[in-house]
């Protein structure tokens, strides 16, 4: 056999690889500080969440610029071509993540000066908790190439469902009380935002699925109930 | 129905050992792309297909190749007319220079055939036609075929393989001493060709047998690695020495 002959290509490809899965870092670090600034009732904290979404969507940018070179040069193929189609769909499900960090801490920043449920809050520091712990799922098995890790994700999506469901009972408790009920409507906007990124990172689970055994498969089905 | 069904062939130049057991199939009407490194057997394959390969000092041939149900090896074989049946485009475009346009295009036919002037006219602009030329030749039909563009004797030769009207087309890298928009239409007309003819080509350029190709197989030291439909080939190969072949990973 003679020695490689694409190395300038997987090279570029490593590095695109190791750029995602930053972004999945840069994520993570955003929906965790949105949540807890909404929880904390942390003004900086917030602010850093949505200041720092410029540099996480600069990076979105880049990778997409840089695998649309690929494609234009280089015409990957095979497990090359799954690859950089996969870091595509994840660099996408991962500027959403960071978009609706973007909407929770706006969020909680409109939302300071209002009357809280404690109960409510600790529905969404656990949905932020778990939601957290997936997307690390989803980029952990897509660096280490491991299907049986991003099989875990529809189960580990399970509780965030049930508590994104369980908001609006939450909400209709704080009916008397005419502020307390803004606030909690508002809540609900973020549980449905933890709850979508929550189906990122079972999306981005489906995309190592995708590129470890060559197959289109959704995890779960929005459109038929499985439960 | 397969056009061509190759099992446990071998082949040697001298001592040289070139095909190592070989197994194929070519469906009728349909693109068949043979892909692998330099020096993997592929031409010479496609060369035992139409009893090319004893033509060389040397080279021997064992194994069985069938051609819709005949045997192309059999002693009552007659390899001229196999070579009839299945036509062959090489590398680099050959026509007879000094012969015109349309001797070229009908050249095969003359040999043994008894047509009239007219009747070898008309199967000549049909073939002409086939192989996409004939807008561009019909008025110089007369010149030496040695005047046209590369591209354009490129397509001449096709014409001329086709006017004997064969069942399967062999292309070895038909296009690799053309220039891209001429590359383009060598790639046209294999796709318009399979409607009519099962085509088996070599090819050096992944990409065109990715194009152009329905099925496409592997070779790696004369043998078949793997052979399975183009898209399965280029987008989840069974077999790692097929990835690393077609990712580049070696070359």
């Amino acid at each position: 056999m003679r020695p490689e002959t694409r190395s300038k290509f997987h090279a570029e490809l490593d590095n695109l690889e190791a750029e995602v899965v930053q972004l999945g870092a840069q994520g993570e670090v955003a929906v965790r500080q949105s949540v807890d600034a909404l929880v904390r009732r942390d003004r900086e904290l917030a602010g850093q969440v949505i200041d720092g979404d410029d540099a996480l969507d600069e990076r979105y940018l880049d990778i997409e610029r840089r695998i649309l070179d690929l494609f234009a040069l280089q015409t990957p193929v095979a497990s090359d071509l799954r690859l950089v189609s996969a870091i595509m769909h994840i660099n996408l499900h991962l500027e959403r993540v960071g978009d609706q960090a973007v909407n929770v801490a706006k969020i909680a920043l409109a939302t300071f000066d209002l009357p809280t449920s404690s109960v409510i809050l600790s529905h969404i520091a656990e949905m932020g908790d778990v939601v957290c712990r997936m997307l690390h799922t989803a980029i952990e098995a897509f660096e280490r190439r491991d299907l049986e890790l991003c099989l875990k994700l529809p189960a580990m999506d399970d509780p965030v469902d049930r508590l994104n469901r369980g908001m609006y009972t939450e909400v209709v408790k704080l009916a008397s009380d005419e502020r307390k009920l803004e606030w909690g409507i508002r809540m609900n906007v973020v549980a449905r935002a933890l709850e979508r990124v929550g189906d990122n990172a079972v999306d981005i689970g489906e995309q190592v699925g995708f590129l470890l055994t060559g197959e289109f498969r959704e995890f779960t089905d929005a459109s038929h109930d499985t439960a | 129905m397969n056009a061509v069904e190759v099992s446990g062939l071998n082949a040697w130049f001298g001592d040289h050992h070139v095909l190592k057991d070989v197994h194929m199939e070519a469906q009728s009407e349909t693109v068949t792309a043979m892909i692998g490194p330099s020096g993997c057997g592929k031409s010479t394959l496609i060369r035992c297909l139409n009893r090319m390969h004893e033509e060389v000092r040397g080279a021997r041939v064992t194994g069985k190749v069938l051609f819709n149900g005949t045997d192309v090896y059999a002693p009552d074989t007659d390899p001229v007319e196999v070579r009839r049946r299945i036509g062959m485009v090489f590398q680099r475009p050959n026509p007879f220079p000094t012969m015109s346009v349309m001797e070229n295009a009908v050249a095969g036919l003359k040999l043994g055939s008894r047509l009239s002037k007219s009747e070898l006219r008309q199967r000549g602009e049909r073939a002409l036609r086939r192989a996409g030329l004939w807008e561009e030749v019909k008025d110089r039909l007369d010149q030496p075929g040695g005047r046209l563009s590369g591209g354009q004797q490129q397509r001449l030769c096709v014409a001329r393989a086709l006017a004997v009207e064969p069942e399967v087309l062999l292309m070895d890298e038909p296009a690799s001493a053309l220039d891209p928009s001429s590359t383009l239409r060598i790639e046209e007309l294999v796709e318009e060709l399979k409607d009519s003819v099962t085509v088996i080509i070599v090819t050096h350029n992944m990409q065109q047998a990715a194009r152009i190709a329905d099925w496409t197989m592997f070779m790696l030291n004369g043998e078949v690695v793997e052979a399975d439909s183009t898209e399965k080939i280029f987008t989840t190969p069974a077999d790692q020495r097929t990835e690393d072949y077609v990712t580049g990973r070696f070359g």
